[in-house]
This record gives structure tokens, C-alpha cells and sequence, in this order.
């Protein structure tokens, strides 16, 4: 059964409707500061084989998570294990995950006895246990070292917790509290969902929403076949570097070649790097969302986020390497770090033929900080911030300062909120000045911010990238400055920190951030 | 006899104004141009419009566009920015986010208000909680002042860190400027709450406003007989006098939306609704608002034109949909909007040059709109110029005309739809415990199907509805508003400071009410509480007259969480900011009773086909909205036109008027 257009249109903004509400949910009750301040969550709707249908808010790197997560769900619990009032809970990377952090909740939706769809909420906690607070380990060398592995469990059965379950997890994470509301939230976003997809039962009845499914999918894959056919056939390599191995190596390749023929493209990531030691690899759902976004980027900014656009895309990624490294290796700076690169060598490898639709390099890096402090009673305090950077330039412009770019967008956290919080004194916040590459368009500078140390006993956590392989400049302009964290001990000594670090720090000492500029774009005119 | 008092809407095209005599005994209104270069000129040709003269006009309360337009046109005057050391640059850094995710093509936010050269430091500090770390100097105080105004600026915004707990920087380097700069904005009077960056926004927008508005107010006073008042329509939906206007003049952001909000929640009042949803449907946007318990929500900060304001204004949404929306096929489905005809060249039906098809074509091959009414400037449709247009569009969906017409309005229904849920949802409420209220160009057309969608049963279009805004005015009272942060814990709780801070804020806003002639005793002082669980980041209003009770506040917060979210946990929790309004007594409604006639109704135009949402087609009549019988139930399909607007009633809904002049409509939910 074929939607007309009409139909199309109105059943898609019902099910945004719904995934948006379920963002809205999560987002308002919800603990962990990723999620309320930063956004840092996403909501989805799937039909009853796991295919994404809509998305709430839009993090794209969560679009290639969302779109395996419930498939590869099903690969483990069969369709006839599910029961209506279930709500299943996992993190596990190789069950259609990224990171353990990023915690899903799943509830199967019904109509009568008929499974017709999934609601999907995964949210990142601000801890899942492991060797360091935030459960950001830089020197972690297998998966457990990152936290509490999940696999699939039935946490809701007959829409009330399992407190044994619950127990459990809450046992193995900091901060159980923050996190039991963390899960009150993800369920009750599920809850609203199945409530809302009812009511559109009620409207259409199942068959239909069933065969709008298929139409939604439909739809997206036409869009990104009419994408790809704005690629000339041919093909195209492309490489960009991770700073290190997390283990003082040379920088590690990410390398892709992108065959386009007509409305179809493989982008083959064999012959990137072999796994590293530590928590850069990734998984190949993410390397799927890093290409999805930089075809909707430089083709189609329409395209619908559905399970249907990945249709004419093959993303091929070798086990045993950094973006298929297995489910034992150590993965967590991957979901945000790699990803980055991932997109980095996709647009390096579309410079012949979009160029002029490109920008120069920017901070793909979540230049992440952790400072991690026991409270006087005990509990554990988290201050997890991301910064921004300089913007690529562009044919047609400088870059933007102080910006995230492509994959991520979280904001940063007040001075005044991190001083009312924790030990902690912000003593600048300023544009580094002339941090951007030079060009006919000049990359926008990224900025430096302080953190002096109020309390004893912190630990600072590192996780950033482009501290090495600076952001690129295009068409001839030079590349931004590189990632520096710098810091300056209460006595006076000053060191450079690494990329991907653990380290205890002391009242008194300051840690200064100074993020990398854009790459210029276009030769500089001549003095 | 007591004098006229005038509402007076300055909107962008056109100045709505309502005269009420003093009375109460007469009701005038009518509509005049517009003059954007010279806004008093507006308010002269209205009172001129009403047959008045100015000096027989005892007060006038105005709403106006022009702050609004100057920040989302970006006429910015230049402006001084001094800040903490180390922190000006926060202006330019924002909160680091990008406004669009997939466009590389776009600058991810607007470029920052104040130019480096712009932006001074002073050496100070004051740490979290207030205490100073390094003073600011006198001598510091002088260096700062001078460099301003060597730089030969007349616009300053001073932003320090942590002064919404201690403001005695701010006060001692804002007296000094004050003494020799024209327009001085202090980042505590303006926003006394915490982060940064919002409160720096906030204060120097409201600097920039300053010089222009001070123009505008010096016009009036010029103008205006001495014993006439004139007041201003302020963006929480009360009036403003002209002396708290000229310091902050960011006040007048949501001026005009206010305006008819502050109409709704009228029309609530007199009908005893007490949820009511606001539907404002114009040209390229249509605003929506909640009014709850008989009070409009109000928002504790919003976006307009990209730059980020934080005062409490009411809390409209603006949809980018509208009569002027655009309607394509995106890859197999019927997208409306955002894209819109704007007035130049407007619908293809309008014959001024429009290609692609709108809504309002849809409208007229629907039979919504009257083929042969001429809009304002003596506009003639034409169905034919819309039928080539939708034409071309039913051709690429093979659909016949009447069937792509039809879906153009389903797609614009389910856009408003998923919005006003979103609305509704955002707050943590029921959409199906609203009314609606519609208004605006557009608004009674598309309303019902809008409702139908939503679960609303209940719809009001009430009596003035083109010229709402202007009513909101006339019936104006006097309020301000303003949000501090406290950051109390339940665990912690200090009755004491809470009871100094409440007092603090309450006697600021009571003080400008009490210098504008209202007795202290009159006034009405209602406090919300922003409180959350310990870890959350969203804060549950929780709305009372006085917090002298932790628990009971305690209480009132589960409660309230639960039905927001299902649950709530009896945590410890944490009292993190309390809006404080205080307002002057309500006026009484007029009563302005229409009289009843039996007689059967004028019919407005011949009956005419008109094609429904559910694709079903009927010829129906045309009545006259101003000879409506009261209290009669007119069953649907029924089309009801007035001078400036028509209401459609599809089959299965029934309409009635009351006797005040608002028409009922009971939209049917059955399925």
C-alpha cells in the first residue's frame, strides 16, 4: 500500500509529535547534567522490525546509533519474548550501541496483540561505573574498565520496575539517586510514546501506521538516492588522522574510499587503522552516522532522518580495526572523537568534486575536561564540560569563533554555574586571538578558558583530539592552531597535558583549555 | 464626565485602535495605516480614526513593534560593554552552540552585539555567594569610565560576575556612569539571575533600546495634552508607565503579542474558561500561547531574531506557518511552509506576481475566503491565478484541484497541531484540557480543524477579533515582573533570607506602581516558585501568594511533578529562583451587553461550494457575523464573515453567539 502525499505529511508530524514529547520528557526530569543542560539524548520511533521511523531532537552522531539499536536488539531478544508493558534497558556497544554511557530504553508498542512499533530513549548518564568518575578512563584497555555492561534486560515488565533489576544497576554507578531519576525519566518518555502511538491507533488503526512505516522509509531512501546522484560517478579516497594510539603512538589513519555509481555509494573503510589500545575505537554503527551526516550536510540538509536513507549506502568497516574493534575493546572517546574523524575523511575524500561546499577544518574534538571530587558527605561530584572552537572557513566566509561543529552541538556550562557547584573558579573566558588559520577567509579562533582548583584530591580526566593533526585548511589555506591544555601547578611549574590523560590535581592549581582555531580557506592575499 | 481611554496595537501594516468611553457607555474602533518612520503619527491618526481629539482622551495604553523590529532587523546602536576581567569576550562566545545542525552553509549564530574595541574589563571579582575577592576601586571605577568615553560612546552595559547575588559593584560603577553617559544598563536591574552570557545578552540589548526609545516617549510628551497618560504595553502582558519604559525599554519585546494575549486571557475571565489555548494565525507566522487557571504562561527567556533575551515575557510560540505559507513536494510528500509569500508578492491569488501556491489559494478554491471581497488596499482575488498554481501542484501528486486544495489545509492543520501539542507538552500539560481561542487574519478559518486535531472541543472567536490586540490594550492594568535567583536547599533552608530577598524584589517592582498613583494596600503580589530535585536542570513552577513554608512547598512540588512526569520521590530539593509579579487591581469589564434579535440572520454573500477538511463538499450559506441571533445554535456546515475575517464552521460542528458577541463553536471529537 502506497501513501499519498497528503497522508505522508500529516502521519509524519503525528510521529515527530511524539518522539519530540518523548525528548521533552527526558530532558525536563532528567539528572545527569548532559542531559538537562547540554541535551546530550535523543528519542526515537521505530516500526516493529527496529528501523527507525522519526527522531526528536537531532544529535546526529545518536541517528546511526538509533537505527541499529532496536534491530540489533531483536537479534538477541526475539520478537515473541516482548510483551506489552516491557521495557528493556541496554548499553552494550555491539548490541547496536556506541559507548556504554549512552544508556537506551526500550518498550515494544501494541496493538491488541500485534507488535507494530518500538519507542527508543537513550540518554547519556553522567556515570556507568568503572575505573574513574564520569567513566571516562584514558588508560582503560579492555570494556570492563569503562563501566557496567548491560545487555539486554527486561527492567518494566507489566509497566512496573523491576526493583531487583534496578538495584543491581544502581549498585554498579556513581551517584545511584541521580541515576534511578535518570531512568524514571527514560521510562516515562517510553510511556508517553506507547500512549500517544495508541491514541494514532485508535485514529488509523495499526495496518495503516504500518504501511505509513514503509512509506516514511520509502521517502527517505528516494531522498538520498536523489543525493548521491549529485556525486559524479567515480572514486574518491580520503584519510584524516586521530591525534595518537592513547598509548604515546604516531597518529592513526581513518581512511575511506567513497565509489559512487549513480543513485548508489559504498564508502569502504578497510584500510583504516587496526584497533588501538585505548578508548578511540569505535563501533560501525557510529562510522554509518558520520557518513549520513556528511551526505545530508554537503547534498540534502532535507533529508529525513530514517532508516530508509541508509538503503542505497553501504558502509563497509573491517573487523579488528578502530571502527569495528570487537566488543571487548575499549571504546568510550570513540563515540565523539572518532566519529569526528570519521566525517573528517569523508569530506577529505569529496574535496574534488565539493570543495565549494565544503568548510576548512574546525574542532571536531569534544575537547572534554572531567574533574571528578568527593563531596565533605561522601558523594561524588561530577564536571564534565565540552569547548567549543573556531569554525572552518568557507568560499564565501570566515569562520565563526568559539562554535561546535558537525556531529556534536552541547553547550558549555556558565562560569556562574560551575562556581556555584563545585570547587572550582573560572579566572577567564576569552576568544584566542589569531588561533584561526589564515586564508582569502580567515578560520574563526576558538577561545581559552581557566579552572583553578578550590579543593584537594581532583581528578582531571582528558579526552581531546587535534592537538597533534591540527584543522585542516582548504583550496590553499592554512591550517587553525592545535588543541592545547596547559597546566600550571600551585607552585608554579607548568606542563602540557596529553590529549588522553589521568591525572590528580590540588587546590591551587590551574588548568587552562586553549582550543583549536578553524583551518583558513582560499591562499591568503600576498602583503 | 471622565475621558476616553484608547487601546492602541501599532503592528507592522496596520494600528488597530478600540476607544472605550469613560463610562463605559460607548465603544469605538477602527483601523488605520501603519507609519513605521513615525510612530506618534500612528497614535494621531488613531485617536483622529475614532472621531476624538487628543484632549478628550484621558489615557492610552499602546503596544508597539518598534523594539521588537529593531532586534530582529538588527538596527543595533553601538554600545560599551564593561565586564568582569577576563570575561568580556563571554559576549562573543555565547554558550558554543550552533543554531542549525546540517547547514555549513549558514553562520551558526548571529555575529556578536558589541565589536571588540567595544568591550572594557574592569579588575574585580566576587565569588559565588557574594563574597568580594578583589574590590573594585574607586580609582579602577575612574580608568574605565574615561576609556568609555574616550571611545565616544553614549550606550554602556555593565555585566559582573555574580552580581544578581551582590550588586554592589554594579551599583557603585553604574552611579559613576550614570553621571556621565546618557544611557547606562545594569546587568542586576535588568536580570538578577545566574549564567552569565544570558544576563550579559539581556543587558546590552536593553542598552541599545535606550536612546530610541527615550526619542520615541519625548515625541509623545511633546504631542500629548499634559492631563493625558499614555502607558505601554509591556512583554509579560501588563501595562508600563513611560519613565520605567525609558531605562528599560527591552521590557517591549513581546509588545505586540502580549497584547492579544493579554485580550485571551480577558475573554477567558468573562467566560469562565480556565485553560485556554490562544491561536493567533497571520500571514507567515501564526503565535500561540496557554492561558492557565485564567493566567497567561509566562516564558523566563526566548530567542528573538537570534539573540537571546531573559525577562519574563509571555510565552508565544511563533509557527512558521501561515496564510502566506508555501506549499512544494519535497520528495513525495506536501510540504507547507516555512517558506512563505510575505506581503510581496503575497498568494498567487492576490494577482501581484505570487507563483507558488499558499495556503490562502487553498483557502479560496476551498470556499473559505469570499471570491469577491477586496482586501485592504482594494486587492481583488482571483480564483483563476490560484487554480493555475494548486493546478500545477494536483498535477504532480495526480490529485484533482479541489483534493490538493483540501490537502494543503490538512498539512497546515497537522503543522499546527504538532506545534501546539509541543507547546502544551513542553509545560507538562494536557492539551485536551484547553479551550482555544482564535483571532487574527486567518485564525477563524483554519481554528476548528486545528481544534479537532488536538482534542479540543471548545472553540471561542470572540467579539472584536481583528482588532484583539487593541482590546488587550484597552483593558490593560498595571504589573511588572522580575525573576532572582535564590538557590535555597530544602536541607538548608533559611526563612530568613528568602523572606529578605522576597521583600527586596517585591517593594523594587511595588514602588513604580505606588510612583504611578496605586495605593500600596491595592496592589496584588503573587509569587512563582522555580523548584526542582536536587540534579535536575528544569525547574517546576509552583505558583502562591506567599513561600513561608518549606514543607508545604515541599508538598506542592511532588505534587506538581507527579503530573508533570508520572512520579515523583520525595527527594530533597532546592528552590533555585522565585518570579515575583505585582500588579495594580484589575479594571471591571464594561458591560457591554449586544442586544438579541430574534429576526433570522443576514445572510453576508449568496451561499457559496465549500469543500471541508474530511473532503467533503457542500453548498453553504454566508451569514452576516453582526446579525447573528444570541444563544441560538446554527449547526455546520455555516460560513460566518465580519468586515475583517471569516469563520469557517464545518459539518458536525455547531456555532452560537453570546450575548457579548463571541461566537461558540462545539467542534466534534467523535470519530
Amino acid at each position: 500500500m502506497s501513501l499519498d502525499p497528503v497522508s505522508l505529511e500529516v502521519i509524519r508530524n503525528g510521529l515527530a509529535a511524539i518522539a519530540e514529547e518523548m525528548s521533552m520528557v527526558v530532558m525536563r526530569a532528567a539528572r545527569s547534567p548532559l542531559l538537562r543542560e547540554a541535551g546530550d539524548h535523543s528519542s526515537a520511533l521505530t516500526d516493529r522490525h527496529g528501523y527507525l521511523v522519526a527522531q526528536g531532537q537531532d544529535v546526529p552522531v545518536h541517528l546511526g546509533v538509533l537505527s541499529f539499536t532496536v534491530r540489533e536488539f531483536l537479534r538477541v531478544v526475539p520478537a515473541g519474548k516482548l510483551t506489552p508493558g516491557d521495557v528493556w534497558i541496554v548499553n552494550t556497544p555491539e548490541v547496536g550501541g556506541n559507548h556504554l554511557p549512552d544508556v537506551k530504553l526500550i518498550r515494544p508498542v501494541f496493538s491488541g496483540a500485534t507488535l507494530y512499533a518500538f519507542a527508543i530513549s537513550l540518554a547519556h548518564w553522567a556515570d556507568i561505573g568503572g575505573a574513574m568518575p564520569g567513566s571516562y578512563y584514558a588508560a582503560a584497555r579492555d570494556a570492563w574498565q569503562e563501566g557496567l555492561r548491560i545487555p539486554p534486560v527486561r527492567l518494566v515488565a507489566g509497566d512496573a520496575i523491576d526493583e531487583e533489576k534496578m538495584g543491581f544497576i544502581l549498585a554498579n554507578v556513581r551517584g545511584p539517586d541521580e541515576r534511578r531519576g535518570d531512568i524514571l525519566a527514560q521510562v516515562a518518555a517510553t510511556r508517553v510514546a506507547a500512549r500517544r502511538l495508541e491514541e494514532l491507533d485508535g485514529q488509523y488503526g495499526a495496518d495503516f501506521l504500518i504501511a505509513a512505516f514503509d512509506a516514511i522509509h520509502d521517502r527517505a531512501e528516494r531522498q538520498m538516492r536523489e543525493a548521491i546522484t549529485a556525486i559524479p560517478d567515480g572514486s574518491y579516497t580520503g584519510v584524516d588522522y586521530m591525534d595518537d594510539d592513547c598509548n604515546g603512538g604516531a597518529p592513526v589513519p581513518i581512511r575511506v574510499t567513497v565509489t559512487v555509481a549513480g543513485d548508489e555509494a559504498t564508502f569502504d573503510f578497510t584500510a583504516s587503522a587496526d584497533a588501538v589500545p585505548g578508548p578511540l575505537n569505535t563501533t560501525r554503527f557510529i562510522a554509518g552516522a558520520a557518513v549520513f551526516y556528511v551526505m545530508r550536510a554537503l547534498f540534502g540538509p532535507e533529508i529525513q532522518a530514517s532508516a530508509g536513507c541508509y538503503r542505497p549506502l553501504t558502509v563497509i568497516t573491517r573487523p579488528g580495526s578502530i571502527l569495528d574493534a570487537g566488543p571487548m575493546a575499549p571504546v568510550v572517546g570513540g563515540n565523539h572523537e572518532t566519529c569526528q574523524r570519521v566525517a573528517d575523511a569523508v569530506f577529505d575524500s569529496l574535496i574534488p568534486v565539493a570543495v565549494d561546499r565544503m568548510s576548512a577544518g574546525g574542532p571536531t574534538t569534544a575537547g572534554l575536561l572531567i574533574f571528578g571530587m568527593q563531596r565533605p558527605d561522601g558523594a561524588w561530584s561530577t564536571f564534565y564540560e565540552v569547548h567549543s572552537g573556531g569554525e572552518g572557513a568557507r568560499i564565501d566566509r570566515d569562520g565563526m569563533a568559539a562554535t561546535r561543529v558537525h556531529l556534536a552541538n552541547v553547550m558549555n556550562t556558565p562560569a556562574e554555574v560551575i562556581e556555584m557547584e563545585y570547587p572550582i573558579t573560572v579566572e577567564f573566558q576569552a576568544i584566542r586571538r589569531g588561533s584561526g588559520g589564515a586564508g582569502a577567509h580567515r578560520g574563526g579562533d576558538g577561545i581559552r578558558r581557566g579552572y583553578r582548583m578550590r579543593a584537594d584530591d581532583v581528578s582531571l580526566t582528558t579526552m581531546f583530539e587535534r592537538a597533534v593533526v591540527p584543522p585542516y585548511g582548504l583550496a590553499g589555506g592554512d591550517a587553525g592552531l592545535p588543541f592545547t591544555v596547559k597546566l600550571i601547578a600551585a607552585g608554579g611549574q607548568e606542563q602540557t597535558l596529553g590529549g588522553k590523560q589521568n591525572i590528580r590535581i590540588n587546590a591551587g592549581d590551574l588548568v587552562i583549555a586553549e582550543t583549536c582555531g578553524g583551518g583558513g580557506y582560499g591562499r591568503a592575499p600576498e602583503h | 464626565m471622565a475621558g476616553w481611554r484608547l487601546g492602541i496595537d501599532i503592528g507592522g501594516t496596520f494600528t488597530d485602535v478600540i476607544a472605550v468611553a469613560g463610562d463605559g457607555s460607548a465603544r469605538r474602533s477602527a483601523k488605520v495605516p501603519s507609519r513605521p518612520a513615525e510612530p506618534v503619527r500612528a497614535i494621531v491618526d488613531a485617536i483622529a480614526a475614532v472621531d476624538l481629539s487628543w484632549d478628550e482622551v484621558e489615557e492610552i495604553v499602546h503596544g508597539t513593534t518598534i523594539v521588537t523590529n529593531d532586534i530582529v532587523e538588527q538596527r543595533f546602536r553601538p554600545c560599551a560593554l564593561i565586564a568582569t576581567r577576563g570575561f568580556s569576550d563571554t559576549i562573543e562566545i555565547g554558550r558554543g552552540s550552533r543554531r542549525h545542525l546540517y547547514r555549513l552553509d549558514l553562520p551558526p549564530r548571529a555575529a556578536p552585539l558589541v565589536a571588540p574595541a567595544h568591550r572594557f574589563e574592569v579588575e574585580e571579582r566576587m565569588a559565588s555567594g557574594g563574597r568580594v575577592v578583589v574590590d573594585l576601586t574607586e580609582a579602577e571605577i575612574e580608568r574605565v569610565v574615561a576609556e568609555v568615553r574616550a571611545a565616544g560612546l553614549d550606550t554602556v552595559a555593565v555585566c559582573l560576575l555574580h552580581a544578581f547575588t551582590n550588586p554592589e559593584h554594579e551599583v557603585r560603577l553604574g552611579a559613576a556612569l550614570r553621571r556621565r553617559i546618557a544611557n547606562v544598563s545594569l546587568s542586576h536591574e535588568l536580570s538578577p539571575e545566574f549564567r552569565e552570557f544570558e544576563r550579559m545578552s539581556t543587558t546590552v540589548l536593553n542598552a541599545m533600546m535606550m536612546a530610541k526609545i527615550k526619542q520615541h516617549l519625548a515625541r509623545i510628551a511633546e504631542r500629548k495634552p499634559p492631563a493625558s497618560r499614555v502607558h505601554l504595553m509591556h512583554s509579560a502582558s501588563g501595562m508600563a508607565s513611560p519613565e520605567l519604559i525609558a531605562e528599560r525599554p527591552l521590557m517591549l519585546a513581546m509588545s505586540g503579542p502580549a497584547a492579544g494575549v493579554s485580550a485571551s486571557c480577558r475573554s477567558a475571565r468573562e467566560l469562565g474558561i480556565a485553560h485556554a489555548l490562544t491561536f493567533d494565525m497571520g500571514g507567515t507566522t501564526t503565535d500561540v500561547c496557554l492561558i492557565v487557571d485564567g493566567k497567561a504562561q509566562i516564558a523566563a527567556n526566548r530567542d528573538l531574531g537570534g539573540q537571546r533575551i531573559r525577562m519574563p515575557m509571555v510565552a508565544v510560540d511563533s509557527i512558521g506557518a501561515g496564510g502566506g505559507s508555501i506549499a512544494r513536494l519535497v520528495s513525495g510528500a506536501l510540504v507547507v511552509g516555512p517558506q512563505s509569500a510575505g506581503a510581496s508578492p503575497g498568494p498567487a491569488c492576490y494577482g501581484q506576481g505570487g507563483e507558488r501556491p499558499t495556503v490562502a489559494d487553498a483557502d479560496l478554491l476551498l470556499g473559505y475566503l469570499n471570491p469577491d471581497r477586496t482586501l485592504g488596499k482594494s486587492v481583488k482575488l482571483s480564483s483563476a491565478r490560484a487554480a493555475e498554481v494548486v493546478g500545477r501542484l494536483a498535477a504532480d501528486m495526480g490529485f484533482t484541484l479541489v483534493d490538493a486544495a483540501v490537502g494543503i489545509a490538512r498539512v497546515v492543520s497537522a503543522n499546527m497541531a504538532r506545534a501546539l501539542r509541543r507547546a502544551t507538552v513542553e509545560r507538562g500539560l494536557d492539551i485536551r484540557q484547553f479551550d482555544m481561542i482564535a483571532f487574527g487574519g486567518a485564525g477563524p478559518m483554519h481554528a476548528a480543524e486545528v481544534a479537532r486535531l488536538c482534542g479540543i472541543g471548545r472553540l471561542v472567536i470572540p467579539a472584536f477579533s481583528s482588532g484583539f490586540s487593541a482590546l488587550g490594550c484597552v483593558d490593560a492594568t498595571m504589573s511588572y515582573a522580575r525573576q532572582l535567583t535564590v538557590n535555597m536547599k530544602s536541607l538548608a533552608w533559611d526563612q530568613t533570607r528568602l523572606d529578605g530577598l522576597l521583600a527586596g524584589q517585591t517593594e523594587a517592582l511595588a514602588a513604580s506602581l505606588t510612583a504611578a498613583g496605586h495605593g500600596r494596600e491595592t496592589l496584588a503580589v503573587v509569587h512563582t516558585a522555580g523548584i526542582r530535585y536536587s540534579g535536575q536542570s528544569y525547574e517546576t513552577p509552583i505558583t502562591a501568594a506567599a513561600l513561608h513554608d518549606p514543607q508545604v512547598l515541599g508538598q506542592q512540588f511532588d505534587e506538581a511533578h507527579r503530573a508533570l512526569y508520572g512520579y515523583a520521590t520525595g527527594e530533597p530539593w532546592e528552590l533555585v529562583s522565585v518570579r515575583t509579579e505585582v500588579s495594580a487591581p484589575e479594571r471591571p469589564s464594561e458591560p457591554h451587553v449586544i442586544v438579541g434579535t430574534d429576526a433570522p440572520p443576514a445572510a453576508a454573500a449568496p451561499p457559496r461550494i465549500v469543500t471541508f477538511e474530511d473532503g467533503t463538499s457542500a453548498s453553504v450559506t454566508v451569514l452576516d457575523r453582526d446579525t447573528l441571533p444570541v444563544h441560538v445554535r446554527m449547526p455546520g456546515p455555516l460560513v460566518i464573515e465580519d468586515e475583517w475575517s471569516t469563520v469557517i464552521v464545518p459539518p458536525r460542528d455547531t456555532a452560537w453567539m453570546d450575548g457579548r458577541g463571541n461566537l461558540h463553536i462545539a467542534v466534534s471529537l467523535a470519530r
